[in-house]
C-alpha cells in the first residue's frame, strides 16, 4: 500500500460516518434513536438489511471459499428467497401493528416475560460472541498482511464504530450502511473486472469457466441427499430457509433495520429488494473466487497464502524444509500450466480422447499441489506458527495487494473496513436495543423519563461494543470466517425461530410450555453439535421442530391446567 | 390473532410475493444450467 492507498482508505471510511453525524445531529426522542425518525425509504432498508449480512466476511473469506472448495457455498442462500417472503406476509405487519422496538416485545406481549426475557437474553449472548468475530475476523488478516498491529486495528475498526453509533442510534446506523453498502458494490464490481481483465491471455473468458469447472470449482447447485454434505440445494433450501427465517424475524439486528421503515410497505419493499439481489450478488463474489483461481492457474501463487507465518517459520529455521516444498510446487504449477493449455486446445478442437488424457493429467496435479500446500502447513505448524485463521482467508486479499492497482487499493480494504462498520454498527445498535427495552425498562427502571431510557441505551450500546472488542481481542478462530458466523448463528437460531412460531402459529398454548420447550430444544442442539457431525445448517430446523414439539408436548401434559394468554 | 395483511392491497402484495418466488425459481433454474455448462 502507497500514500494514495491510505489517503483513498482513510478518506473513504471516516467520510461516511462523519456525513452520517451531521445528518442525525441533535437531540433524538427514545423512538427516534431506536427506529429512525420513520422517514427511511425502501432502498435504504434494502441497502442497509443487505449491508447487516454481509459484514466483512463476505468480502474477505467468501472469494477464499470458492477458491478452495468452489462455489457451492451458494446454496446457502436458498432459502432466504422464500424466509424473507414469510417474513414480509407474518413478521412485519405483527411487528408493525403493535409498534414495538424489539422482536422479543412481541413474545412478552403473546405470551410472558419470562419467554421474552429467553429470547432476547439467547439473541444477546448469539450477537455479543457474533459481533467480536465480526471486528476480529478483517483485522487479524489485515493485521497480519499490512504490518498493522492487532490490537490496534481492533481499536480503531471497533472505536471509531462505537462513537457513531452511540451518537446517532437506529437513524445513522441506517444513512451509513446505505452509503457503505454502494461503496461495496462498486468496489467488488471493480475487483471482479480487473480480476477478469487480468486472467491469462492464453484463454477466454468461457474458457476459464470451462477449465475452472473441470476443476470442479463452477458447480452451483448439487442435489445430493447426503445429510453430511455441509452444501447441497435441500440442505441450503430447508436448513438455510429456518436459518434466515430466524435472522431476518427474529433477529434483532435485522429487525431493526426494517422496522426503520416509515410504513408496512417500505419495510417489505426493502426485503423485497433483497429476496431478489441476494442470490446473483453472491454469485458473483463466489465467481470471483472461481476467476482469482484461474488467474493463479497462469500466474504463479505462494505456496501458502499466509505469507507472514510462511515467513516466521523461515526465520524459526524451518528455511531448508520449506525450500525445498516450494520447489516441487514450482515444477508441479509449470506442469499444470501445460496441462490447461493442452485442455484448452483439445477442447477447443473436440479431440475428446487427448482432452480427456489432459484433464486427467491436469486432476492429478491439483492434487498434487493441494498434498504440497497441506506438508507446507504441516511444516508451518511444527514450526510453531500456527496461523489463527483458515489459508483460504488470505487468498482474496493477497490478490488484492499484489495484483490491483494503486488505489483500487486502499478503496478495497476501505471495502472490508466499511463492511465491518455496517455490520457491527447494526449488531450494537441491536444488542444496546434489546438490553435497553427488554431487560433495563422493565426489571431495573420501570417508569424513567424518555430522555433516561435514550440515555441508557447509548450507554448499554457503548458497553456492548467494549464486549465485541474484548472478545475480538481474545477470539482465535477455529474454522475459517464465514464457518464461525454460520455455526454460532445456526446454534442459536433454531431455539429462537421456534419460539416465534410457536407463538404465531400454535393457538393453544401456554407461555411456560413454549419457555421450558425452549430451553430443551437449546440443550438438545448442544447435545447434537458436541456429538455429531451432521452439517450444521440443520440445526435450525431441529432447534425450531423441537420447540414446536415440544411445547405442544408440554401443554397437555406438564401445563395442562396453565392459562392459555389471548392471542396478539 | 389475525395473520396476514388486512389491507386492501393484499391482493397486490400476494403478486409481489408470487413475482419474488419466480424470480427466485429462475435463479435457481438459471444456476443449475451453469452448472450443467462448465461442469
Amino acid at each position: 500500500m502507497n500514500r494514495l492507498d491510505y489517503f483513498v482508505l482513510i478518506a473513504t471510511i471516516l467520510a461516511i460516518p462523519l456525513y452520517g453525524l451531521w445528518r442525525t445531529r441533535g437531540s433524538a426522542s427514545l423512538r427516534q434513536y431506536l427506529k429512525g425518525d420513520a422517514t427511511i425509504r425502501w432502498a435504504t432498508i434494502g441497502l442497509s438489511v443487505l449491508a447487516t449480512q454481509a459484514g466483512p466476511i463476505t468480502f474477505l473469506s467468501m472469494p477464499g471459499q470458492a477458491y478452495e472448495s468452489g462455489i457451492g457455498f451458494i446454496q446457502n442462500y436458498f432459502g432466504q428467497p422464500l424466509a424473507l417472503i414469510v417474513v414480509c406476509a407474518v413478521f412485519v405487519p405483527i411487528y408493525q401493528r403493535l409498534k414495538v422496538y424489539t422482536a422479543y416485545q412481541y413474545l412478552g406481549e403473546r405470551f410472558d416475560q419470562k419467554t421474552q426475557l429467553l429470547g432476547a437474553f439467547l439473541f444477546l449472548v448469539q450477537r455479543g460472541i457474533a459481533a467480536g468475530i465480526t471486528i476480529y475476523a478483517p483485522a487479524i488478516v489485515l493485521s497480519a498482511l499490512l504490518g498493522w498491529r492487532l490490537n490496534l486495528t481492533i481499536w480503531l475498526a471497533g472505536g471509531l464504530v462505537i462513537i457513531y453509533t452511540v451518537a446517532g442510534g437506529t437513524k445513522i446506523v441506517s444513512i451509513t450502511q446505505r452509503y457503505q453498502m454502494i461503496l461495496i458494490l462498486v468496489g467488488m464490481a471493480i475487483a471482479f473486472a480487473v480480476a477478469v481483465y487480468r486472467l491469462s491471455p492464453d484463454l477466454s473468458f468461457e474458457g476459464a469457466l470451462s477449465v475452472a469447472g473441470k476443476m470442479g470449482k463452477l458447480q452451483a447447485v448439487d442435489f445430493s441427499v447426503d445429510p453430511h454434505k455441509r452444501y447441497t440445494f435441500w440442505s441450503g433450501l430447508i436448513g438455510g430457509f429456518f436459518l434466515a427465517l430466524s435472522y431476518f424475524g427474529a433477529d434483532q439486528s435485522q429487525v431493526q433495520r426494517y422496522l426503520a421503515g416509515g410504513s408496512l410497505r417500505e419495510s417489505r419493499l426493502g426485503l423485497l429488494f433483497n429476496a431478489a439481489v441476494k442470490v446473483p450478488l453472491q454469485f458473483f463474489i463466489l465467481l470471483l473466487g472461481a476467476i482469482v483461481f484461474m488467474f493463479y492457474q497462469f500466474e504463479k501463487p505462494p505456496v501458502y497464502f499466509n505469507q507472514p507465518a510462511y515467513e516466521r517459520a523461515m526465520e524459526n529455521g524451518y528455511g531448508p524444509q520449506l525450500a525445498a516444498l516450494q520447489t516441487q510446487f514450482d515444477d508441479v504449477f509449470t506442469q499444470k500450466r501445460a496441462a490447461i493449455r493442452a485442455l484448452s486446445n483439445a477442447s477447443s478442437n473436440s479431440l475428446s480422447n487427448e482432452r480427456d488424457m489432459a484433464m486427467s493429467r491436469l486432476r492429478d496435479l491439483d492434487s498434487q499441489a493441494h498434498q504440497l500446500r497441506d506438508r507446507t502447513k504441516a511444516v508451518l505448524q511444527q514450526a510453531g506458527v500456527d496461523p489463527k485463521s483458515k489459508e483460504s482467508d488470505y487468498v482474496f486479499i493477497t490478490f488484492i495487494l499484489q495484483q490491483m492497482p494503486h488505489g483500487i487499493v486502499g478503496l478495497l480494504i476501505a471495502v472490508i473496513l466499511c463492511a465491518t462498520m455496517s455490520a457491527t454498527a447494526a449488531t450494537l445498535n441491536a444488542l444496546g436495543s434489546t438490553t435497553a427495552i427488554d431487560f433495563y425498562r422493565p426489571l431495573i427502571r420501570p417508569n424513567a423519563s424518555d430522555h433516561h431510557y435514550v440515555v441508557a441505551a447509548k450507554a448499554l450500546t457503548a458497553t456492548w461494543g467494549l464486549v465485541a472488542i474484548g472478545v475480538a481481542s481474545f477470539a482465535s478462530l477455529v474454522e475459517n470466517l464465514i464457518e464461525a458466523g454460520n455455526i454460532l448463528g445456526s446454534v442459536f437460531y433454531g431455539s429462537i425461530l421456534g419460539l416465534f412460531l410457536a407463538a404465531f402459529f400454535i393457538r393453544r398454548v401456554s407461555g411456560s410450555a413454549v419457555f421450558f420447550a425452549a430451553l430443551l430444544a437449546q440443550a438438545l442442539v448442544f447435545i447434537l453439535f458436541a456429538t455429531t457431525n451432521i452439517g450444521y445448517l440443520w440445526y435450525n430446523f431441529i432447534g425450531c421442530a423441537a420447540v414446536l414439539i415440544l411445547a405442544t408436548l408440554l401443554h397437555h401434559t406438564v401445563f395442562r391446567s396453565a392459562q392459555v394468554p389471548a392471542g396478539v | 390473532m389475525n395473520i396476514g395483511d388486512e389491507k386492501p392491497d393484499a391482493r397486490s402484495w400476494r403478486k409481489a410475493y408470487g413475482l419474488a418466488l419466480s424470480l427466485f425459481a429462475v435463479e435457481v433454474v438459471l444456476l443449475y444450467l451453469f452448472t450443467l455448462r462448465f461442469s
